[in-house]
């Protein structure tokens, strides 16, 4: 019953924070300038038209009832239309079509810096001082001093342009279709539909990216690791584990590990929303028509509707995060719970 | 006297020999790396264990910290001494169009004994821009860390201090900046107010507070109700003075350290959005030249090498110190 009540607790503190964030979005588009009744009609319009227009389009009440409206309108699911990237195209069905490709981007890199960020951190706090510590010292500290873009553009003319291994850009290539929708993940699409050339070829235009985000985010959980594991292993309890006869592979990864993770757990969560914006300078450089990509178009081109759909699904997702980061402290540590 | 004569005739051949194995083994010394003469050795040991660690210089002293001080020294030099450094001024660097008084200056040339690091469009003189940007993004880092930072520990120590319903409000509203997406907030700050320095200054500074608010409370939080705290409160100091006179001298070190992490994180950022185009026309800004290099890449990759080269120097500099400053502040460290 603690564990419910504890996330119970989490989710009433978060609700007043998820409409701050949609006031203060609220506020921001209705200081952009550029006007979206204008951009809607044909440049010949008359002043009826304009009227007529305003008003379907709700922008002719005052500001609260347009407040309101819009805070009715994003929880029932009518996001608006987006008038300048795809003419006319409602908001949620471009998010939700660009979506999975991030979320696939993301969580790759996640994953892969996860798993290896943590056995190099091990490794970093285990050889103190010596040369497997230092030289994984200094890939982490350039990795976390390297622009994204600029590896990206290193790795492209290395591997695609010198090399020739790997393509240079682009979620597929254009002589494959695509599988038939069944997620919307194209990995798993073409796995279910058995179209295993069109995986591998997924593979192989994403893993230069994945590589980007991936070795920026590994160098994070790196340090963070080492770090905490430096500070678990001067402790009683692991000289106890020493002293009792348990291996050394036991006592680093069961003993000092588990109490280790929780600053990684909150370097994991903080960089979810810094993988984010790596996503969308990542598919910047690699051209790939994903949400960090539709975020700068919309930015640009002042789309209101579709900026306003963007940051709240943005922010949804890293109170999900956040969420799920304070969860997992309640799993992994008991102590936490209260 | 035949004996004396003799006896000073042996000693020469002795000290000679002596003079010859010191010779040798100085010659040892100063060519072979790692060679290690013992007494040399006892002694250093000797000396090492009786200064004390506790100056704060000293804990200092490691090599990389060197190096990321060395590093920071060359771009703060770069960044004021800029005019008198750049081979070319601010106006031939920042300017719109080539400039018709070197014709030699062709865009996209490779490196040669007049641009030594070749020149990217409009024929700019890639040493040039890595001078005159050292300045756009120092600043900009600077004065919206002098923003962040004492808003947030204000907010920080205040909303620790008292705790209850004033540390929920001030918490919730911090949390609300901290949720918001960073680079998506910058980038519609920017597209709302204009792209001038002085905006993004402003933006990176509010975007900063939550972290630093964050830090002083979990800090201000341990030490409230230390005994020092008590102490105060009982000869009369009233609650400011306790909050900033008592509380917050003890309780800054995290904030400092992730200072210096942040003014990389800064520039860094500073240099993304610049890459996706909001940035400051008439600045020099290094991630800019990226992106306009990113079309001739196969054809002058140098265009593109040397401002990212740039931007990971600089951010390895301040990442180098804050490390080392880490490890010199770390008070489990002391006495080693």
């Amino acid at each position: 019953m603690s564990m419910l009540s504890y996330i119970m607790k989490r989710i009433l503190w978060l609700i007043p924070v998820l409409f701050l964030v949609l006031t203060l979005t609220f506020l921001l588009t209705k200081l952009m300038p550029g006007d979206p009744v204008q951009a809607m009609l044909p440049l010949n319009h008359t002043h009826a038209q304009y009227l007529q227009m305003e008003h379907m389009l709700g922008l002719d009440q005052p500001v609260i009832v347009q407040y309101f409206r819009y805070i009715a309108d994003l929880f029932s699911g009518n996001w608006g239309e987006s008038y300048t990237v795809n003419r006319g195209v409602p908001v949620w069905d471009l998010i939700w079509e660009r979506f999975p490709r991030t979320i696939e981007l993301t969580v790759f890199s996640l994953l892969i810096a996860t798993f290896f960020g943590i056995k190099t951190g091990i490794i970093s706090s285990k050889y103190r001082n010596k040369w497997q510590d230092t030289s994984f010292r200094g890939f982490a500290l350039i990795g976390v001093s390297i622009p994204v873009y600029w590896l990206g553009m290193m790795l492209q003319y290395l591997f695609a342009y010198r090399l020739d291994w790997l393509p240079s850009g682009g979620f597929k290539n254009m002589k494959y279709g695509d599988p038939k929708f069944v997620t919307g993940f194209r990995l798993i699409d073409s796995l279910i539909d058995g179209k295993i050339y069109m995986a591998i070829d997924y593979f192989s235009h994403i893993l230069l990216p994945v590589l980007c985000l991936a070795f920026i985010f590994l160098a994070g959980i790196t340090r963070q690791t080492r770090s905490s594991m430096l500070e678990i292993l001067q402790q009683d309890y692991i000289r106890t584990a020493r002293a009792k006869g348990c291996k050394e592979k036991v006592v680093l990864h069961t003993h000092a590990l588990k109490n280790a993770l929780i600053p990684v757990v909150t370097v994991i969560g903080l960089g979810f929303g810094g993988l984010l914006g790596g996503a969308i300078l990542t598919e910047a450089t690699f051209t790939m028509a994903g949400m960090g990509d539709l975020v700068v178009s919309a930015i640009f081109e002042r789309d209101i509707y579709l900026i306003n759909g963007i940051v709240f699904f943005s922010a949804l997702l890293i109170i999900a995060i956040n969420l799920l980061v304070d969860v997992l402290y309640g799993v992994i540590d008991p102590r936490i719970r209260y | 006297m035949e004996k004396i004569e003799q006896q000073e005739l042996e000693e020469p051949i002795e000290i000679r020999k002596e003079k010859r194995k010191n010779i040798i083994t100085y010659i040892k010394f100063l060519l072979i790396p790692g060679y290690i003469m013992e007494d040399l050795a006892v002694r250093e040991f000797e000396y090492e264990k009786t200064i004390s660690k506790r100056k704060f210089i000293r804990r200092l002293k490691s090599i990389l910290t060197i190096i990321g001080i060395g590093i920071i020294l060359v771009i703060v030099s770069f960044a004021v001494f800029a005019p008198w450094i750049s081979p070319q001024t601010l106006e031939e660097t920042a300017s719109f169009y080539p400039n018709p008084d070197h014709p030699n200056q062709w865009p996209y040339s490779p490196p040669s004994p007049e641009n030594p690091l070749g020149t990217t469009h409009f024929g700019r003189d890639l040493v040039s821009i890595m001078i005159w940007g050292a300045r756009v993004s120092l600043s900009v880092a600077l004065l919206s860390l002098l923003i962040s930072v004492p808003t947030g520990i204000i907010i920080g120590t205040i909303a620790a201090y008292y705790g209850g319903v004033i540390d929920s409000i001030l918490m919730r509203i911090v949390d609300v900046i901290i949720v918001f997406p960073g680079l998506v907030f910058l980038i519609v700050i920017i597209g709302v107010f204009g792209q001038r320095l002085e905006y993004f200054i402003l933006a990176f500074g509010l975007l900063g507070i939550g972290g630093y608010a964050r830090l002083i409370r979990g800090s201000v939080l341990q030490a409230r109700d230390l005994t020092y705290v008590e102490a105060a409160r009982a000869s009369g100091a009233g609650n400011w003075r306790i909050m900033f006179k008592h509380l917050l001298p003890n309780c800054i070190q995290p904030t400092v350290i992730a200072f210096t992490f942040a003014i990389g994180g800064i520039i860094l950022s500073l240099a993304g959005l610049a890459f996706l185009g909001f940035n400051d026309p008439e600045q020099v800004e290094w991630g800019f030249y990226i992106s306009q290099a990113r079309a001739e890449m196969l054809d002058a990759p140098w265009a593109v090498f040397w401002p990212g080269f740039m931007i990971m120097m600089t951010v390895l500099g301040f990442m180098l110190t804050g490390d080392g400053l880490r490890d010199a502040l770390d008070p489990r460290l002391r006495n080693i």
